[in-house]
This record gives C-alpha cells, structure tokens and sequence, in this order.
C-alpha cells in the first residue's frame, strides 16, 4: 500500500512539473505570435523549440556563434505550399537587443529590406532584427514566387515583435563615413573564437575577450587598402590595462614601449587604452592614417562610465 | 615552457618568407621532393552540364574514365580499374545525399558500372551514405570508393572526402573539437581503416562559401563542370580546398573566412597520417578543359 502511495505521490509531482513547464512555454509563445501563413505558404502545426543545452542538435557546430551572443531560445516553423519548396522560420531569442543585433552583423553582407531595425535580403535567406529577437528565414529551394513569400513572411513576423531595443552603443562610437567605413563589415562580437573567424589576431584569447566585455571591429578603406579597426570596451580601467599589456607583448613585442610597429606587410599596426577602452588599427598603410583614424575613434570615446 | 602564441603576425612572416623563397632557388624545394608525395587528377569537360546544369551522363563516364587511366598511368582505363578492384571484392560506395547538392546520380551509376565491368558482383555492390551502419555490403566490405560533392561545411570548413566518412561512426558530433580535427580517427577504424580504393570530388558545381548550418546559397556555386581523383584522400582534399579558396578570393576580392577553418586536412595528414596535405608535394594532373581552372 504504502508503495502505491508513493507511486502516486510521484506521479503527481510529475505531471505538475510536466504541466508548468508547459505553462511557461505557451507563455513565451504567447509574446510572440509567429504568422501561420504568408504568401500562400501555410504552417504545418508544428512547432520545435530549442534552448542552450538542445541548440547542437538543430545545427551542430554552428551553435557557437548564438551561445556566445547570450542565446536564450530558438523556435522553427515549417510552412509548406503544394508543388513548392517548403519555407522555414527560424526565430532566436536572445538576451538582449545588443546581443540580436551582435548576430544580425556577424554574417551581415546584402541589401537591407526594410524589415526590422536591421536587415539584408540575399541568395534567398531573410535575416533581420528587432529587439531582443533575431530571425532567419528561408526556402528549401530556389524561385521568384517564393522570395516574394519569404519577404511576406518577414514583415508578417516582425510585427508579432513587440518591442525594439537599443543597438550595442559601441557601434555608434567607430568612426563613419569620412573615413570611407566598409558599412557591412561592421561586427559586434563577444568572443575572442568569432573575432578570429573575421580577422584572426592569434590563437589564443591575447586580448582576454568574454561575455562582459564588447568589441566592434570595423574595416576601412584607405588609399584603396583594407585598415582594420577594433575597438574593445571592458568592464573596468584595470581589465583595459591587463588585456592591452597582453596583446602588445604577444602581437608587438618590437614595439619597444611605444603604441605602434611597422609589421611584416610593411603595414602599420597602432594600439592604445584609453580608460577601459583598447583601440587598435591593424594593417594600415602609413603611419598617418593609422594615427588618424585612431584620433578620430579616441575622440568619440565616452568620458567616464 | 610556454606554448608559443601563433599570431596574424606569423601569417604574415610566412608570406614574406615565401615570397622571398620563390625569387630565390634555394635548396628548400629540393628537400621537399624527398618527402613523400601524392597524384591528385583534376578533369574538367565544358559539355558536362547541360540545361538546368542537367549532368551529361556519358560525357561524366569518359571524364571519370580518363582520370582513373591517368591516375594509375594505365593505357586503358578498364585495367586502372581493374588494378582498384577484383572481382572478388565487395565494394561499398559511400555517397553523399544532402538534398541541396548531392553526389550525382550519374556519378554513382558510373562508378558502379565500371566495378560491374571489372567483374564485382552486383549483388555486392552497394550505394548508401547516411545507412552504411546497417547496410550489410558496407558492413562487409572489402573496398570503398568515397565519392562526393565539393563544398563549403558549417562545422569542418569544407566537405570533402574526410569528412564524407562520418556517416561510419555512431557518433557524428563527438569529432567537432578543433576544428573537426578528429575526422581523421574515423580513417583508422576497422570498418574503413586502409578499404579506400578510389577517392572522388565531384567538382561539377561546387560550393565555395557557405553561412550557417541549413542554408544553401546558390550564389556561391558554380559551373566548374569538374572532377577530382585521387588515391590519397588527403591530398584530394587539399586539392579541393585550395579550389574553393582560390574561387572566394577571386569572387569576394579576398579570401573569405568560412564558419570554421578546414584544419582537419592538415590533422589527417600530420596526426593521422592518411596522406599528402601540403600542395608542394602534390603532384596535380590537369586534363581537360582549361578555361578558369584556377589550379
């Protein structure tokens, strides 16, 4: 008897566990209310939900890139339409906008659509924007009827957002176009792995990125040739010092205590802290225009946090 | 001791190095044919794809042909095959499905024509990719041909004929640390380990860049209308490698950055020992169309 009892007991304690965690789930579906169809392309009912510990079984080894933006949830849909391929949403939650937008810029290379607070329309995938959600979407083939349906469907699921949010502040602190700014090549990154993956600097973390500190690394145009900036931002005066004193000793030094070196591409490379920023210029062609755009970047830097 | 920390810097210095090394005949080309070296055969025919990229069937059996009678150096091809084969083997052909661009068909059916022809036994001639664990002719095999798309891969960089063999191990995603890196071990496991025979890239229209794990860009794939054959299937992904890299810089203006670096051709070569990785000791056999070979 007494055993029965407790199969009971924990039978109970089961299903009350099983059914507020679906509680929760419905609550976070109802925030967001994906479209079920869009240009005739029609939800198939199901719908897969993802979180930190399942991620790698959706997408394997490209889970790294959202893990390392804060990745909080993802939710697929699949919408199908007879005689078409069918069309797949993909919608990321995050843990902040900065993090949504840290995403959207990490692969960011085509035509903005209109959709979201940032977007890019290419080779048929729609990625784009708002808040603290990011979302892909994308056909299992290739046709004019539906692109147009994939458009349809981002502008339909954007609105099921509801809130905006703020893009990282250090982007707003690189300089722009008077120093002819490659648009599409700014990233935001949180991970010394991802800055690797766009410009390698070295194998190991020499400029102790994390998930507490922020860069940007941007690419300008000078004279016809490619300048490199990135600029880091850490949580204090202190953690600046230390990572500056590390990359200088494993990337410059030659340096010989002063802020710049004349590298094996007969390039310039300059790097200096500033408060707890560390700003540094890779491969630009003299020793003016690092200079210059180094100035230009100091002197939008915030005074005091 | 501390590691040396391996920088953009070393980069750098290795291209400055080596343009100097090739204005100079120094003795450091002489010391490298000494090492052990690799024939990889790249053939190309301009008439393979028809409309809609449609592959040419016969024009593919004479391109596949060609290669394996000048890989083996052999007058005839049928004897390069029967030199791969005997008719006693039970040969597996590791194929690859993924539905966006798949081994063609028409490849398949090539190569398991010739093994017909050399006189395998049909019934121990078996075509799989993602069931090779249950499939009874991969589980007995005697000989491999490993055959599949060139392409740019989410988690290894490029997919070629390594990566091809994770649908043997049970476990796929315990060989993502460092890059893939541990592709190469599953070369040494006894349902593969030294069965490869014949190792081919199918080159018509590969891929040479790629974002994230389910999307498929047809903007970065092209009509190459190629294929690469290779004993050494290090060395024919090398081959394959370099072709995407020196496709991306010449689309992109420079080269670049896939989700992951391809290092685990390198760790096939210097860790598992399956081959040839560095290009200057492959010896590359050109045949056919020439136009925008890129190699």
């Amino acid at each position: 008897m007494r055993i029965w009892t407790f199969l009971v007991i924990m039978v109970w304690i089961f299903t009350v566990a099983v059914s507020t965690k679906g509680e929760e789930k419905r609550k976070m579906n109802q925030e967001i209310s994906l479209p079920s169809e869009a240009g005739g392309w029609k939800w198939d009912g199901k719908e897969t939900d993802y979180d930190s510990r399942t991620l790698f079984k959706y997408m394997d080894g490209a889970a790294e890139l959202y893990l390392a933006y804060g990745f909080q949830s993802l939710t697929v849909r699949r919408f199908e339409k007879s005689n078409q391929p069918p069309l797949i949403v993909e919608l990321y939650e995050m843990a902040s906008s900065e993090d949504a937008y840290g995403v959207f810029s990490f692969e960011h290379q085509d035509e903005a659509v209109g959709i979201g607070q940032g977007s890019e329309f290419g080779g048929g995938l729609l990625r784009f924007w708002r808040g603290k959600y990011f979302i892909a979407i994308y056909a299992e083939g290739e046709g004019a009827e539906i692109e147009s349906a994939i458009l349809k469907m981002g502008r339909a699921a954007v609105n099921s957002i509801p809130a905006t949010g703020p893009e990282p502040k250090l982007v707003g602190v690189i300089p722009g176009k008077d120093f002819v700014l490659v648009e599409k090549s700014v990233r935001y990154l949180r991970s010394h792995v991802l800055l690797n993956q766009r410009y390698f600097i070295a194998h190991q973390n020499i400029l102790n990125l994390n998930r507490k500190t922020e860069a940007v690394l941007a690419q300008y145009l000078q004279d016809k040739q490619k300048t490199h900036l990135l600029l880091i931002r850490y949580l204090d005066l202190k953690e600046a010092g230390n990572a500056y004193q590390s990359f200088m000793k494993a990337y410059l030094p030659e340096a010989g205590g002063k802020d710049r070196f004349r590298t094996e591409d007969r390039k310039w490379t300059f790097a200096r802290q500033r408060s707890e920023f560390v700003v540094i210029v890779f491969g630009a062609p003299t020793e003016a225009d690092a200079e210059t755009l180094l100035k230009a970047t100091e002197k939008n830097l915030p005074r005091g946090r | 001791m501390k590691a040396k920390i391996i920088t953009r810097r070393d980069f750098l210095r290795v291209t400055a190095g080596a343009a100097m090394a090739a204005t100079l005949d120094s003795g450091i080309l002489g010391e490298a044919r000494a090492e052990p070296t690799a024939r990889v055969v790249v053939i190309r025919n301009a008439e393979v794809l028809g409309r809609q990229d449609k592959v040419q069937g016969e024009i593919l059996q004479s391109m596949l042909d060609e290669a394996v009678k000048n890989l083996l150096e052999t007058n005839e091809s049928i004897d390069a095959w029967k030199r791969l084969f005997k008719s006693s083997d039970v040969v597996g052909i590791k194929s690859n499905e993924w539905n966006r661009l798949p081994t063609p068909k028409e490849l398949e059916a090539a190569i398991k024509r010739r093994l017909l022809n050399v006189g395998v036994a049909e019934k121990n001639i078996g075509i799989d990719d993602r069931g090779v664990l249950n499939n009874p002719v991969f589980l007995n095999a005697t000989a491999l041909v490993n055959v599949r798309p060139l392409r740019t891969h989410h988690w290894s960089g490029v997919g070629t004929c390594l990566k091809n063999y994770v649908m043997f191990v049970p476990d796929p995603w315990a060989y993502h640390d460092e890059g893939c890196s541990p592709l190469g071990k599953i070369w040494t496991y006894p349902i593969v380990k030294g069965k490869t025979r014949l190792n081919i890239l199918s080159a018509l229209t590969p891929q040479f860049y790629g974002r994230g794990a389910h999307f498929f860009d047809r903007r970065y794939v092209w009509p190459y209308k190629g294929l690469i054959v290779g004993t050494d299937p290090v060395a024919v992904d090398a081959v394959g490698a370099r072709l995407l890299q020196v496709k991306r810089i010449g689309f992109f203006g420079e080269d670049r950055a896939l989700d992951v670096p391809p290092v685990h051709i390198m760790a096939a070569d210097k860790t598992y020992h399956l081959g040839v990785s560095d290009l200057s000791r492959i010896q590359l056999i050109k045949l056919g169309w020439t136009e925008e070979v890129l190699l």
